[in-house]
């Protein structure tokens, strides 16, 4: 039984819902849009979409990669629209992440452009395959390895500029 | 490096209590209302007697005499199942009720935002003689859908591409299906457009109408109709547009 299934079962259970994607889909949409308000406005936005279209799923696995499409979509657009691009202040992230250690290389990854990070993010941290981030983004998977290449090598830059700079 | 740390990294962010609480909050809300958040559409079994389209609809003028204007205003609107349903307006109200679909999930891209009721209710004027019609709404403005992919956009700016395309076609709302390609978007029309006669069917302009944040309408909306004949002459009835539960009511003000 999917999550929707569950939600409409038990008269909109919202808080269940939220429970089960909300801090998925705020990594997400925090780390593509580099700001706390726009990504809890697009988590709310997809949760709504979600309600509010009731698509049909296979299973839970389809319905995760639904809303992760419809999210990093809403980004996709935020970003675009958004004629001042926004960046969240390193300090800021000790608010949603508790480990400093951490700090470093959200920032590095933040400061990547879309197209690589969310490539990044599907494959690290969510666990998809190259065909699985091709479908859920609508791209070849060739353009999946390419970003996800230059993803790589983009961090490796920034961190050696890094150290450089330290020494 | 390694690469592996990026989910021990990103899976470290979490919302906080309040902004999860807060989302909770909201798309209850939002769900709470979504009900009510309809297009409308008019319903003809109540007003069926109104459906023949009347020439020459007696009214009152503002100085409380009977006058017959030469044009009848009608008010129409698809259905779900495609079929267009009519209303001729006299000053007797007719009623638009809420219709099943939707536009939740609408993302504003820019001008003045939300807080419109948008509606599936087009005007349409019936006369003879009819040069041309100009609508003017006192509160809201008339919209119109559009759908269009990602090749109609014309990118003028390399930093922001496809902002100045929907800018300069005045869509302030957008939204798509994942991996459609396409993208439906609402035109803001304006508060006022004119229209010649023999091209009325060329215009799918509908009304949105301003509400108070709870899909309640903010003040009651007068319509202008301004009609201009062939001879250079012109007429002009008023349609006051008010809103009673789920319904809204449109008549001719006498």
């Amino acid at each position: 039984m999917t999550l929707q299934q569950v939600v409409w079962s038990t008269e909109l259970d919202v808080e269940q819902m939220v429970d089960t994607y909300g801090n998925m889909l705020f990594r997400i949409c925090l780390v593509l849009l580099s700001n706390e308000k726009d990504a809890e406005d697009v988590v709310q936005d997809t949760f709504i979409t979600y309600l509010t279209k009731s698509p049909n799923f296979n299973d839970a696995e389809h319905e995760k990669a639904w809303l992760i499409t419809i999210a990093t979509n809403r980004c996709k657009n935020m970003r675009r629209y958004n004629i001042i691009r926004k960046h969240m202040d390193i300090n800021d992230l000790q608010l949603y992440s508790k480990e400093d250690e951490n700090y470093g290389l959200l920032d590095h990854l933040m400061r990547l452009p879309t197209k690589h990070k969310v490539v990044l993010l599907l494959h690290y941290v969510e666990g998809y395959k190259v065909d699985e981030i091709a479908k859920i983004l609508t791209i070849t998977t060739s353009a999946v390895k390419k970003r996800l290449q230059r993803g790589r090598e983009l961090l490796r830059e920034r961190y050696r500029k890094e150290n450089e700079n330290e020494f | 490096m390694n690469f592996e740390k990026i989910k021990e990294a990103v899976t470290s962010i979490e919302m906080s209590k309040a902004m999860e609480n807060r989302v909770k909050e909201n798309i209850g809300k939002r769900k709470s209302v979504h009900m009510d958040f309809k297009r409308w559409i008019p319903v003809a079994s109540a007003f069926a007697i109104l459906l023949a389209i009347m020439m020459g609809i007696p009214y009152f003028n503002k100085d409380g005499e009977l006058q017959v204007a030469n044009f009848a205003i009608t008010a129409y609107a698809l259905s779900d199942d495609g079929k267009e349903l009519n209303t001729t307006i006299t000053s007797e109200q007719a009623a638009i009720e809420l219709a099943t679909n939707d536009r939740m999930g609408i993302t504003g891209m820019g001008g003045d935002g939300g807080g419109y009721i948008f509606t599936d209710v087009m005007l349409k004027i019936t006369g003879e003689q009819i040069e041309s019609i100009t609508y003017t709404m006192s509160h809201g403005k008339f919209v119109e859908d559009v759908t269009f992919t990602v090749e109609d956009v014309t990118f003028t700016s390399k930093k922001h591409p496809g902002a100045e395309w929907l800018r300069s076609e005045k869509i302030d709302f957008v939204i798509s299906e994942p991996g459609s390609g396409v993208y439906e978007g609402i035109r803001n029309i304006g508060k006022t457009y004119t229209v010649t006669y023999n091209e009325q069917e060329k215009y799918k302009y509908t009304l949105a109408i301003p509400h108070d944040g709870n899909n309640v309408i903010v003040d009651d909306v007068i319509i202008k109709v301004n009609v201009t004949y062939i001879d250079g002459n012109s007429e002009q009835q008023d349609i006051l547009v008010t809103q009673e539960e789920n319904s809204v009511l449109l008549k001719l003000l006498k």
